[in-house]
C-alpha cells in the first residue's frame, strides 16, 4: 500500500478536463483490439522439434535426455517431497541433468499454471491439478509420440485414461496431455488409540456404520473428524462430500462430469442424498469448530497430535502419518452404502505434464518413463510418496516401509477389483474448486447453504466456466 | 497548563493501552519464532528451550540471501532513478512555473488516487510484450512510473516555497536552468530528497502486489512479494513462519527507527504542505 | 513574472543566444526537465489505465482472440451478486479502516497533546506508527496467526471469562470481515494519529490556554477547538484510509484469501482472481474501472469538503 498524505485544491473545471482526458485517452486505445499483438500460444497439437535439446529422433530406447548438460525447469507442489526426491535420483543416475526447480502452493499453482506455460520461460514440468482448459489454449504438449516411443501403451489402460483429452474437449479418451508420477488412493485415515476408545474393532462396512461410530466419537468428547476446509487450502470437505456420493450412487455419472461429457450434471437424486447426509454431519458437530480457517497443513498437525479420530485424506500424506504417528495410523476405504457393495474411491494419478513450449521436452518425457519403470524411482515412489508406481502391469510394486502404506496398497488393489476408481470433483475444470466447491462447502459450514443449494450453485458455476 | 488529575491518568492510561495493543502483536511472534520447528505455539508464552536457530533457518530455507539481494536491487534501480527524475519535475513544475504546469500537477496528483487493481493487468500484458515478465525489471520500471504522483507532488511542494530571491540572483550572474537546477536548489533540497529517498525505500521494499503478478520466481521479487510465497511453502512450519516474517519486517522497522524523524516528517508535510 | 522583466530576461537570454527568443526557450528547457518523468508516469501508469478502459470493453481469456462486448461486462459488474457485493464489501472495510482510525486518532492525538507532551507523546508516536512501515503481508501474517482458534485473541478471551466466544475469526462468516478491518485498525490508526497530532501542534495554542482558563474539560476543548481547526487533517486522513480500504489487496489475500465464501471477497482480491485465476481479462478490467471511478467518487466530495478557505 502507497501509504500517502496529499492535499488537492481541485479547480472543478481541471479535474472535469482531467475526467474526459482519460476517457479520450481509453477511446483513442480501443483501435486496436487486445491480444491482436500478444504472443501466441505454443505449437498446434502434433509434436514439434523443442528446440535446444539433445535429438529428438529415436534412439534405441526412444527420447532420452542425451549426454549434454541440461537444465530441467521444473514446478512442484509445495509441501510434497516425493519430486524433490525423485528429481535427486534422477541426477544421481544422470549426472548431466541438473534440476531448476520451483515451487508453490496448490491454489497458487493452479492460477499460476496457464501464466506459466505462456510465459518466455515455460517449464520442461508441471504438476498439473487441472488439464482441459489448458489443452485447449495449447499450452500443453501432446505426448502421444512418447507413448509410443516408450510403449506407455502396454500400461493398464486406466492408468493413462484420466490424462487423455479429446478433440471436443472431453476427457478419458483422445491424446495423452500428462502422466503420473503415481496413482493416488484416498480414504479414512483413522487414530487406531482413538477408535479402540469409541469401540471400533474393524473398519465400518456400511455407511450408517460408519455415522454411528462418528456419533460414539461425539459423545466421548472426541473430534470425530479432522479436515481442513480453507480458503488457501481449498475445501477438504470435498472428499467426505465425493465419498458419499459414490456410496449412494454409481461412480460412472460422477466421472462423466469430471471429464466434462455433454449433458453431465452433478445436480443428481442420489448426490443430493450424499450431500444432505454432509450437511446433518456438519450440524451434529463432526467437523471442527473452526474448519473454515483450517488449512490442509494445520489439519495434518492436528490430526498427528491426536486432534481427531477420523481423518479423510489421500495416500501422498503417508509419509506424515508414519513420522507422526507411525503404527498407529490406520486406513480404510469409505464404506458403500449398502452391506455388500461396491467399494468406490478417489484415485488419480500424480499429475506432470510438459509445456508446449518446454525447451526439454524429450528429457522431461524420459524423467516421466524413467519413475514408472525404474526400481529405485519406484521404491522412492512407495516410500516418499505413498501410493503405487502405476507403470508396466509385470513390474511388481515395492514394499513399504511404512505400515500405512501397506495398508493403502493393499486398499488400492480392492478398490482397482471393484473398478471404483474416481477423479476428484474438485478438478473437474480449471476453477470449479476456487470457485465452486470451496465457497459453497464454506457457506454450508457457516450454515447459509444447504445440500441442495450447494448443488444447484456448483453445476451452475461448472456451466458457466464450460460456456466461456 | 493546568489539566485534572484524572484526566492526566486517565489520558496516560488510553496511551498505554494502545501501546500495548500495537505491540503485542510483534512480541507474538517473536516468542512464536522462537518455538521448536513443526510445532503449534498457543498464544503468547516463551517456550521452554528457546530455539534462535530458527531465525538462521529460516534465513537459508526460505534463500533469503537471494531475495535481499533482490529486493536491494529493485530498491537500487528505482529509487535514485526516481529521486532524479521527480527532483527535476518538481523544479520545472514548482519553481521555473512552465506553462501548463497547473495541468501537469492535476495530472501527477490524479496518480494518488489510482488503486494499482486498476493497471496491473494490462501491466502484466505489457510486460509480456515487451518481454520483461518475470524479471525484476518487470516490478523497476512501473514502480518509478507509480511513485511519480507523490515524488513529484512532493518535489514540488518544497520548490514552489523557495524564495524567488535566490533565483533571481542566479539569473542576474547568468545562469541556464540546469546550472540553477544542479548548482543552486539541489543542494537546497537535500533534506526533502532525503525524506522522500527514505520514504520510496520503504515502499519500494514493502511493494507485493506488482511483484506477485509481474514476477513467478519468488527470488526475483521484493522481500514482501517473497513473504507471500513463504506462506505457501512453510504453512506447516508456523515457528519457521514466524522467523522468516520477523526477518522480512526487520529491515524497514530499522531505517524507520533510524530515520524516525525524517520518514514521519515526510509522510506527512506531503500532506499538509501544497 | 512581469512584462518588464520578462522582457529584460529575453534581452539577457537573446544576448547569449541572438537566434534564439528568450522565453520559448525557457519553455522548452522546462518542459524537459518535465519529461522523463512524466515519460514514465504515462507509460507505466496512464498508458496501463487507458488499456483497462480499453479491455473492459472486451471478453478476452489473455491468450486468444479477443471479443468486443461494449458494456456487458459493466452489466454483469452491477448485476452479478458476487461481483456487487465485492462492492459493498469494500465499503463495509471503509467503517473499519477510515472511520474508526480517524476518530479514534482524533481522541488518541488530543490526549498526546494535551497530557502527553514529553517522553510518553514521543514513545506514542514512534510505537504507534510502526505498522505502517512493515509489509502491509507480514501485518496480515501476524493477525492471521492471532485470529485463529488458539491465537492470542482467544487466549485473551478466557483470560477475562470470555472463552465461550472463542472462534476461528477468520474462518467464520460473520466475523471475517470485521476481523480484516481490525488488522486496518491496526495499521492505519498510527498513521492518522501522528497526522492530526501534527496539525494540532499548528494550532494557536493561545486558543487552548483561554479555554483552560475557561476551566473547559477535555470533550468541551475536543468539540470546539481540536476539531474545527483540523479540517484539513481530518480530509487528508479520512483520503488516504479511504482509498487503503477501497483497494485493500495484500492483508485480505494473505488473511483469508477473499473467504470464507466470499465474505472478504473485495474489489482488488475480485480484479486478481478474475484476471489471473478465472482468465476473464475483461470483467476485471471493467470491475478494474469500477473501482476507480468510485475511489474518485467518494474522494473529490471529501477533498472539496476539506478544503480550508481560511488560511
Amino acid at each position: 500500500m502507497v501509504s500517502i498524505g496529499f492535499d488537492r485544491r481541485t479547480p472543478p473545471k481541471w479535474s472535469g478536463r482531467l475526467c474526459a482526458l482519460v476517457v479520450a485517452a481509453g477511446l483513442v486505445a480501443a483501435c486496436a483490439p487486445p491480444g491482436a499483438v500478444s504472443s501466441p500460444a505454443g505449437s498446434q497439437g502434433a509434436a514439434a522439434t523443442p528446440a535446444g535439446s539433445p535429438s529428438g529422433t529415436a534412439t534405441a530406447a526412444g527420447p532420452s535426455c542425451g549426454t549434454d548438460p541440461v537444465e530441467l525447469n521444473a514446478y512442484f507442489e509445495t509441501g510434497f517431497d516425493l519430486p524433490f526426491k525423485l528429481s535427486e535420483e534422477f541426477t544421481k543416475q544422470f549426472p548431466n541433468v541438473t534440476w531448476k526447480i520451483s515451487q508453490d502452493q496448490f491454489t497458487n499453482l493452479m492460477s499460476a499454471t496457464p501464466r506459466l506455460l505462456a510465459g518466455d520461460n515455460p517449464p520442461d514440468l508441471i504438476r498439473l491439478p487441472s488439464m482441459v482448459s489448458l489443452v485447449k489454449d495449447n499450452l500443453l504438449k501432446n505426448l502421444d509420440e512418447y507413448v509410443t516411443a516408450f510403449g506407455w501403451d502396454k500400461f493398464p489402460a486406466a492408468q493413462l485414461a484420466q490424462n487423455r483429452v479429446a478433440t471436443d474437449g472431453t476427457r478419458g479418451s483422445g491424446s495423452l496431455y500428462a502422466a503420473g508420477l503415481n496413482y493416488s488412493l484416498t480414504g479414512v485415515f483413522y487414530n487406531k488409540q482413538l477408535a479402540q476408545q469409541i469401540g471400533m474393532t474393524t473398519p465400518p462396512a456400511t455407511v450408517e456404520e460408519f455415522e454411528g461410530l462418528l456419533a460414539k466419537a461425539k459423545t466421548a468428547k472426541l473430534q470425530p473428524i479432522m479436515i481442513w476446509n480453507a480458503t488457501a487450502s481449498g475445501g477438504g470437505l470435498a472428499f467426505p462430500l465425493q465419498n458419499l456420493m459414490a456410496a449412494y450412487g454409481p461412480t460412472q455419472p460422477i466421472n462423466d462430469w469430471i471429464f466434462q461429457k455433454p449433458g453431465a450434471t452433478i445436480d443428481t437424486p442420489t448426490n443430493l442424498t450424499a450431500a444432505q447426509h454432509l450437511q446433518q454431519w456438519i450440524e451434529a458437530g463432526y467437523f471442527p469448530k473452526d474448519v473454515n480457517a483450517i488449512e490442509y497443513t494445520d489439519a495434518q498437525s492436528r490430526f498427528g497430535k491426536g486432534e481427531g479420530v477420523f481423518m479423510f485424506n489421500g495416500d501422498w500424506q503417508n509419509a506424515g502419518y508414519d513420522k507422526d504417528m507411525s503404527s498407529n495410523a490406520g486406513f480404510f476405504v469409505f464404506p458403500p452404502g449398502q452391506a455388500g457393495g461396491s467399494l468406490a474411491a478417489m484415485s488419480a494419478p500424480l499429475t506432470y505434464g510438459i509445456a508446449a513450449k518446454a525447451k526439454n521436452a524429450d528429457c522431461a518425457a524420459f524423467f516421466l518413463n524413467w519413475v514408472a519403470t525404474n526400481d529405485k524411482a519406484r521404491e522412492i515412489d512407495v516410500a516418499v510418496g505413498g501410493s503405487n508406481p502405476g507403470g508396466p502391469p509385470d513390474l511388481p510394486v515395492p514394499q513399504a516401509t511404512a505400515p500405512i502404506t501397506n495398508e493403502t496398497l493393499a486398499a488400492g488393489a480392492e478398490v482397482a477389483k471393484d473398478n471404483g476408481a474416481m477423479d476428484f470433483i474438485a478438478n473437474a475444470t480449471g476453477s470449479i474448486f476456487a470457485q465452486g466447491w470451496t465457497p459453497e462447502l464454506q457457506k454450508m459450514v457457516g450454515d447459509k447453504q444447504d445440500a441442495a443449494g450447494l448443488l444447484k450453485a456448483v453445476q451452475a458455476e461448472y456451466e458457466k466456466e464450460l460456456a466461456q | 497548563m493546568r489539566v485534572a488529575r484524572s484526566e492526566l491518568l486517565a489520558g496516560r492510561a488510553l496511551l498505554a493501552v494502545l501501546i500495548t495493543i500495537t505491540i503485542l502483536p510483534f512480541l507474538s511472534i517473536f516468542t512464536t519464532a522462537l518455538y521448536p520447528s513443526g510445532s503449534v505455539p498457543v498464544g503468547l508464552s516463551w517456550p521452554a528451550q528457546p530455539q534462535w536457530g530458527n531465525f538462521v533457518d529460516a534465513f537459508k530455507v526460505a534463500n533469503m540471501s537471494a531475495l535481499l539481494a533482490s529486493s536491494v536491487f529493485i530498491v537500487l534501480a528505482v529509487v535514485p532513478i526516481s529521486l532524479v527524475i521527480s527532483t527535476m519535475a518538481g523544479f520545472a513544475i514548482g519553481l521555473l512555473r512552465i506553462p501548463g504546469a497547473r495541468l501537469l500537477l492535476l495530472l501527477f496528483v490524479f496518480g494518488l488516487t489510482l488503486p494499482f487493481e486498476g493497471i496491473v493487468t494490462p501491466l502484466y500484458f505489457l510486460a509480456r510484450q515487451i518481454g520483461i515478465l518475470n524479471t525484476r525489471v518487470a516490478i523497476v520500471l512501473p514502480l518509478i512510473g507509480l511513485f511519480m504522483p507523490f515524488a513529484v507532488f512532493w518535489m514540488r511542494a518544497h520548490f514552489v516555497n523557495m524564495p524567488s530571491e535566490i533565483s533571481e540572483a542566479a539569473r542576474v550572474d547568468g545562469a541556464s536552468a540546469w546550472d540553477l537546477f544542479w548548482r543552486i536548489h539541489v543542494p537546497l533540497a537535500r533534506a526533502p530528497i532525503a525524506s522522500l529517498g527514505i520514504l520510496m525505500s520503504v515502499w519500494a521494499w514493502n511493494q507485493f502486489l506488482l511483484a506477485l503478478v509481474l514476477v513467478e520466481d519468488p527470488t526475483q521479487r521484493t522481500m514482501a512479494g517473497a513473504l507471500g510465497a513463504f506462506q505457501g511453502h512453510y504453512a506447516t512450519d508456523i515457528p519457521l513462519l514466524c522467523a522468516g516474517t520477523i526477518l522480512i519486517l526487520l529491515p524497514t522497522l530499522l531505517i524507520f527507527v533510524l530515520f524516525q524523524r525524517q520518514v514521519i516528517a515526510a509522510l506527512l508535510q506531503g500532506s499538509v504542505k501544497g | 513574472m512581469t512584462q518588464a522583466r520578462a522582457a529584460a530576461a529575453g534581452r539577457r537570454e537573446a544576448r547569449r543566444i541572438p537566434w534564439l527568443q528568450g522565453i520559448r526557450r525557457q519553455t522548452v528547457v522546462g518542459w524537459l526537465f518535465v519529461l522523463p518523468a512524466l515519460l514514465f508516469y504515462a507509460a507505466f501508469v496512464l498508458q496501463p489505465l487507458a488499456l483497462t478502459v480499453q479491455y473492459s470493453l472486451y471478453r478476452w481469456d489473455g491468450f486468444g482472440p479477443a471479443t468486443w462486448v461494449g458494456l456487458a461486462n459493466y452489466a454483469s459488474v452491477l448485476r452479478e451478486p458476487k461481483l456487487l457485493e465485492t462492492l459493498f464489501n469494500a465499503f463495509r472495510l471503509v467503517l473499519f479502516f477510515s472511520l474508526i482510525p480517524v476518530g479514534l486518532g482524533l481522541v488518541t492525538a488530543s490526549v498526546i497533546h494535551r497530557v502527553a507532551t514529553g517522553r510518553l507523546g514521543a514513545i506514542s508516536r514512534t510505537v504507534l506508527f510502526l505498522p505502517q512501515v512493515i509489509p502491509l503481508v507480514a501485518a496480515g501474517i501476524i493477525w492471521g496467526r492471532l485470529l485463529s482458534l488458539s491465537g492470542l485473541i482467544n487466549q485473551g478471551l478466557a483470560a477475562i471469562g470470555l472463552g465461550d466466544v472463542a472462534r476461528a475469526w477468520l474462518g467464520d462468516f460473520d466475523t471475517a470481515l470485521p476481523a480484516v478491518g481490525i488488522i486496518g485498525i491496526w495499521v492505519l490508526l498510527g498513521f492518522c494519529t501522528v497526522l492530526l497530532l501534527t496539525g494540532m501542534t499548528k494550532i494557536d495554542e493561545a486558543l487552548f490556554e483561554s479555554a483552560r482558563i475557561d476551566g473547559a474539560g477535555w470533550s468541551q476543548e475536543f468539540r470546539a477547538i481540536t476539531v474545527p481547526n483540523l479540517r484539513h487533517e481530518i480530509g487528508v486522513c479520512i483520503t488516504v484510509t479511504v482509498i487503503a480500504a477501497l483497494a485493500a489487496f495484500d492483508i485480505v489475500y494473505v488473511a483469508t484469501g477473499g473467504g470464507p465464501g466470499n465474505a472478504t471477497a473485495v474489489p482488488g482480491i475480485q480484479i486478481y482472481i478474475l484476471a489471473f485465476l478465472e482468465r476473464q481479462v475483461g470483467l476485471a478490467s471493467a470491475l478494474a474501472v469500477v473501482l476507480v471511478v468510485l475511489v474518485l467518487l467518494v474522494i473529490l466530495p471529501i477533498q472539496r469538503l476539506s478544503r480550508e478557505d481560511v488560511r
